[in-house]
């Protein structure tokens, strides 16, 4: 068994809204080995960003932050922000969701590449211009040499993208981190992208963790599969045991969310099985299981108490009280 | 920041991407164009502005003859000379015999005798030399104090700075001038009370400072407030700077690096829009200590009844607000890249 | 004694809390904090204003306009005479009232003025668009584009020292500033899909100008004239500092800081108090413009 690259322990995360607290992520445990894709999957809300940005020290100052987060053994959670810049945009690194606001626009690109390389290494501009080209070539720009002078406008929001790539690859880091990276780009950008990430984790020998709401991506991409619902994780599983076949969904958000996707196979125009209801209000947990309202197969004791993650299975945890029977193919 | 971006939107609102590109290229840079869209759109302003000026002297009672006459002249002399000036034909006549003369750089002549142009020639540099102090040593105290603000929104340094901001922006500028003068000349000494001539830097600055701050002071908190208020809310809510925290870049750098830099463009437009009270509070300022500047004759023209003089100047210092707004205007599209390199050209 | 801007000016200094750093005793600090900043100002302009106007109803002042010679210079606190006299005997404390009406007559009466003519003009520009717009614009343009002092000095003078003419020399001023708020205001409103609802209904324009987009633009209107009504009053004092605004025997704030401006160096009060009068009410009118602001922010 591989060492693990980054150790995830109990991660709270709560936030202080109105006078009121707010469990933005309620204890989740997960392990990243190198190499190793990770998704984690959710809606709005469900606390996927939070707790990726809490271990890399994103959040506002002030926030309450527990639990455990390491990084080849190293605690990032209890860092000062001068310690934990260290690591930031070196050893762990991430790309973010919309590449036309997450890009400086008045600096050229290539300042914006050289400025994660010159950050963390002592370089000469010259070779750090240098490092910055080989990046954009890494990352399948055409033309390296020109866009490296120009400005974020005047980019397509797919190369935008490759550059916020070569920024996050520019110190080789040993996680990164992808959120929500190719939401907004059209599809098939979308598989460019992902393609593209796939091939440098490999090159790299770099682990990623995919945060999406779109479970289709994990199918597709990911070796390990998280689940979050308000907070905590709801399924936990390899892909394989998840997905395909041999493959079984347990937890009825989980499942919901799979008959949720649209399949070229159904029969036109029956209705889409949508999960119903929204996500709840973090300030006003139900009681019982998160989801139960939501849930068309919820009993008494699901509103109640509160299912346990548990390991089921080997290498299968799931937290409901009354599972799928058979997860079904995807 | 509404207005500021309604100003961006009427800007840019004629940046057309897409269909036009071919024809872009052709007419030059799309900064080029915007450039002379707005000369073209400052024509009209000029000249309404000339049109103005000449309007309102031309309204007042114009004693012209008689006060070059002196009192004791004979009405048929006043008429004589109010004919050999021309002052009595019709307005529009006038109007554009002054205008021509404008335009060839013929201001005509004071009551006193002397050429209009000669005047100014003669004082403009003093005038625009306190301008431009005052002018670079708000905005480089601004930027500063706007940094340290905005490094920790509510944190000390921000609250003093928007204290000193509020009352720069609420002092009459002639009454802290007053202040200044008990204060630093009377009291201390360090500054004369009336300003000397200024022969070369050492009498720039010790007959300048004082009336540069007075003028300065108002300004400065102007740029504090709008500095800071821009990068603080960059900090906060631009995604671009999520991305250098996520870098690893150390928080002063994101703040210089980046925030500061954007905000350098909100400056250029309100300097560019503040000019005209700019000039309004040299003019006073000027009265206040004796500095041998434009403002100044122009107060003392206006007691003089001296028209062609005031007018001159009058129009100077109109035609130096609206080139100013313009000179901002154009360095604004020439510095943002998103102006001055067009769109997506993949 | 520059233009006054809106938002942009005073952007406001207080931008919302991100939410995580919002807690129970915070917020009610900062909601503290909030009612202080709007209701300080407010009270010390209503102070200000009850003095100017009402006290004078109530208390019989010194005359402010005539002093008994023998009784000059005296200092603060003296019987009779609360801030003492000046060079020619004449109250303080009555000249400080006094003036302080006329800054707030002025005052009040160019930014109703500008209202009513310049926020009509630029709502007709914005709403109409078109030539109208053009033509409206380009006059607005025209008049900004002077330096506010020059151009209210030369009408001032022109036509001559009295209360009526310094409102009209201000309010060449007052019209386009105001104008170019409204009209910046309503163009924002007027994309607004509400709006092209309104449209769509059929409501006539006039009821549409009225119901619509008044209300909507009047926060940022109101703001601005509290901005505006500072500046004002600080170019009422350069004029009458001048001595091309109110006559010589009738008191004002810029009348008293020219005239203590002779012996400055040695009784500095003559122009201290004055200066110190129109800080306190400008800077009321500020702070109570950022308050509003705050409060009806976030449109």
């Amino acid at each position: 068994m591989t060492d693990a690259l980054l150790q995830v322990d109990d991660l709270r995360v709560t936030f202080a809204i109105g006078g009121r607290e707010v469990r933005a992520v309620d204890g989740i445990s997960f392990t990243v080995s190198p190499g190793a894709t990770l998704a984690i999957i959710g809606e709005s809300g469900s606390g996927k960003t939070v707790s990726c940005r809490a271990i890399m020290g994103l959040l506002p100052a002030g926030t309450a932050i527990g639990g455990s987060a390491r990084l080849r053994g190293t605690e990032l959670l209890g860092l000062s922000d001068a310690e934990l810049r260290k690591h930031r945009g070196s050893d762990l690194a991430m790309v973010f969701q919309d590449p036309a606001r997450s890009l400086n626009p008045t600096m050229r690109i290539g300042l914006q590449i050289t400025e994660a390389i010159t950050t963390h290494r002592k370089v000469s501009k010259r070779e750090a211009q240098t490092q910055a080209i080989e990046l954009l070539r890494l990352v399948r720009m055409p033309a390296a040499e020109r866009r490296f002078h120009e400005y974020p406008h005047q980019l397509s929001g797919g190369m935008r993208q490759r550059v916020m790539i070569a920024i996050a690859l520019a110190c080789r880091p040993k996680v990164l981190i992808a959120d929500e990276a190719t939401t907004a780009l059209d599809v098939t950008t979308q598989a460019q992208i992902m393609e593209l990430l796939l091939d440098l984790q490999q090159e790299l020998d770099m682990a990623l963790i995919m945060i999406s709401h779109d479970l289709g991506l994990a199918a597709s991409y990911a070796d390990e599969v998280i689940v979050m619902y308000a907070g905590k994780i709801v399924e936990q599983a390899p892909a394989a045991g998840l997905f395909g076949a041999g493959g079984a969904v347990r937890m009825r958000y989980t499942r919901a969310l799979l008959d949720a996707i649209p399949h070229v196979e159904r029969s036109a125009h029956t209705q889409l099985p949508v999960v119903s209801g929204r996500p709840p209000d973090p300030t006003a947990l139900p009681p019982g299981c998160s989801f139960a309202p939501r849930c068309q197969y919820a009993e008494d004791d699901c509103l109640a108490k509160v299912p346990a993650l548990a390991e089921h299975v080997p290498g299968h945890r799931w937290a409901c009280w009354h599972p799928c029977e058979n997860g079904g193919a995807a | 920041m509404r207005i500021m971006a309604l100003v961006q939107q009427t800007q840019h609102q004629q940046v057309e991407p897409g269909a036009r590109d071919r024809a872009r290229r052709v007419a030059g840079s799309p900064a080029l164009r915007m450039v002379g869209r707005r000369l073209l759109a400052a024509i009209p302003v000029l000249i309404g502005v000339t049109l103005l000026t000449f309007a309102i002297m031309s309204a007042l009672p114009n004693d012209t003859a008689q006060a070059i006459l002196g009192l004791r002249a004979s009405p048929s002399a006043v008429a004589a000379l109010n004919h050999t000036l021309g002052l009595d034909q019709p307005f529009w006549q006038r109007y554009w015999n002054w205008l021509v003369n404008v335009l060839h750089g013929n201001l005509g002549t004071s009551i006193e005798g002397q050429s209009v142009n000669h005047e100014l020639a003669l004082h403009v540099p003093t005038t625009l030399g306190l301008l431009l102090y005052a002018l670079v040593a708000s905005v480089v105290l601004a930027i500063i104090v706007a940094t340290l603000a905005a490094r920790k929104p509510n944190g000390i340094a921000d609250r003093i700075s928007l204290a000193v901001s509020m009352l720069g922006l609420s002092i009459a500028p002639y009454a802290f001038a007053f202040l200044l003068i008990i204060v630093f000349a009377v009291k201390l000494g360090w500054f004369p009370v009336l300003s000397g001539a200024v022969t070369g830097p050492a009498s720039f600055f010790k007959n300048l400072t004082l009336p540069a701050a007075a003028i300065g002071f108002g300004l400065f908190a102007i740029y504090t407030r709008i500095l800071r208020a821009d990068m603080v809310e960059q900090m906060q809510r631009e995604d671009y700077i999520v991305t250098a925290k996520a870098k690893g870049v150390a928080p002063w750098r994101v703040l210089i690096r980046h925030a500061l830099r954007n905000s350098m463009f909100t400056l250029i437009t309100i300097i560019g829009l503040n000019l005209g009270g700019l000039v309004g509070a040299a003019a006073i300022i000027e009265t206040i200590f004796q500095v041998q500047g434009i403002g100044n004759d122009l107060l003392t023209g206006i007691s003089n009844h001296d028209v062609p003089l005031v007018e001159g100047i009058t129009l100077f210092f109109a035609l130096v607000t609206v080139f100013g707004s313009l000179f901002a205007d154009i360095a604004y599209a020439v510095l943002d890249p998103r102006i001055r390199y067009g769109s997506s050209t993949s | 004694m520059v233009a006054p801007l809106p938002d942009i000016t005073l952007a406001s200094p207080h931008p919302p809390p991100l939410p995580s750093l919002v807690n129970a005793r915070r917020l009610r600090t900062q909601r503290i904090g909030r009612a202080l900043r709007l209701w300080v100002p407010a009270g010390v302009l209503i102070l200000i204003l009850a003095i100017c106007f009402l006290l004078p109803l109530v208390v019989t002042l010194p005359s402010a306009t005539s002093g008994n010679i023998i009784y000059n210079n005296e200092p603060p606190f003296s019987p009779g005479h609360l801030l003492g006299t000046d060079v020619q005997g004449v109250d303080i404390f009555s000249q400080l009232v006094y003036g302080g009406q006329v800054a707030f007559e002025v005052g009040i009466s160019v930014t109703v003025i500008g209202i009513a003519i310049g926020g009509t003009l630029g709502v007709i520009a914005a709403y109409f668009g078109g030539w109208v717009d053009a033509v409206i614009s380009r006059v607005f343009d025209i008049l900004i584009a002077f330096p506010a002092l020059v151009l209210a000095l030369v009408i001032a003078e022109g036509l001559g020292p009295s209360e009526m003419h310094v409102i009209w020399a201000l309010a060449v001023f007052g019209i386009p500033a105001v104008g170019r708020v409204a009209r910046g205001a309503t163009l924002t409103i007027r994309g607004l899909p509400f709006m092209t609802a309104a449209r769509l209904a059929g409501t006539r324009r006039w009821r549409i100008i009225a119901r619509h987009i008044v209300p909507n633009i009047m926060p940022n209107i109101v703001t601005f004239s509290l901005l505006g009504l500072g500046i004002i009053i600080i170019l009422e004092g350069a004029l009458d500092f001048l001595g091309y605004g109110i006559p010589a025997p009738t008191p004002s704030w810029g009348n008293m800081i020219s005239r203590g401006q002779q012996i400055l160096s040695v009784q500095p009060e003559y122009v201290l108090i004055p200066s110190i009068a129109l800080l306190i009410t400008v800077a009321a009118l500020n702070m109570l413009g950022d308050a509003l602001r705050e409060r009806w922010g976030a449109q």
